[in-house]
């Protein structure tokens, strides 16, 4: 699975917990650029994406993060763990 | 009231107790949210309805998912951010609900519980259902 697949399959995820159906995500897009994605919000989007790959992320792991490539690129490292 | 800390937790602990729903209760609910609908607060009208008395409001024994988690489970340091509820079934004056919790998800990066609940009346029957999401903060 690669970053794209991966990001595909966050959109809807993210799409309903930010209540944006439209949301349109990409490598780049990051918490500052969506209405919406306030400190709770990223806290459920990170629990969401947890359970749907069924991993869990350390704190310095997420705070490392600068946008949803750089997330994409995480869940791909703790799949192939 | 409990007073767990993060290392205190596990997926699967559970708590709970019992409440018996009165007239008072309603009362105070209609006073607190200004919801005075007569399927609550006027026994003619909920029985004309199909109901046997007065409705209990579904947010009213919501409340007690507000106890379950600000007094058990994690109790003192519980910060609620947000829930899911379902109302299945009414409740009535007079029935013994029994409130119950169990933390079903635990988030170690940003100390997010999630619990599965439930209120549950005398005859076993679910009055709702809720999955709560709530933090812990440091004292």
């Amino acid at each position: 699975m690669n970053s794209t697949e991966i990001i595909a399959e966050l959109q809807p995820i993210f799409a309903d917990i930010l209540d944006i159906p439209d949301l349109k995500l990409t490598p780049e897009t990051k918490a500052t650029d969506v209405d919406g994605w306030d400190s709770l919000a990223h806290i459920n989007l990170v629990v969401a994406t947890e359970r749907r790959y069924k991993v869990k992320f350390a704190l310095g792991e997420l705070q490392d993060l600068k946008n949803v490539g750089d997330m994409a690129n995480l869940i791909i490292k703790k799949l192939s763990s | 009231m409990n007073d767990y800390g993060w290392q205190d937790l596990a997926i699967g602990l559970r708590a709970s107790f019992d409440v018996q729903v009165t007239a008072q209760m309603l009362e105070s609910f209609a006073a607190i949210s200004g919801d005075t609908n007569p399927l609550h607060m006027d026994e003619e009208f909920a029985k004309a309805a199909g109901f046997p008395g007065r409705v209990v409001f579904g947010m009213l024994t919501a409340g007690f998912y507000s106890r379950l988690i600000g007094m058990c489970l994690p109790g003192k340091r519980a910060l609620l951010h947000g829930m899911d509820i379902e109302f299945k079934n009414p409740a009535y004056i007079g029935d013994s609900l029994s409130v119950s919790g169990e933390i079903s998800y635990l988030n170690d990066a940003y100390r997010r519980i999630e619990v599965k609940a439930r209120v549950m009346n005398q005859n076993g029957k679910l009055v709702s259902k809720a999955t709560i999401r709530t933090g812990l903060h440091e004292r």
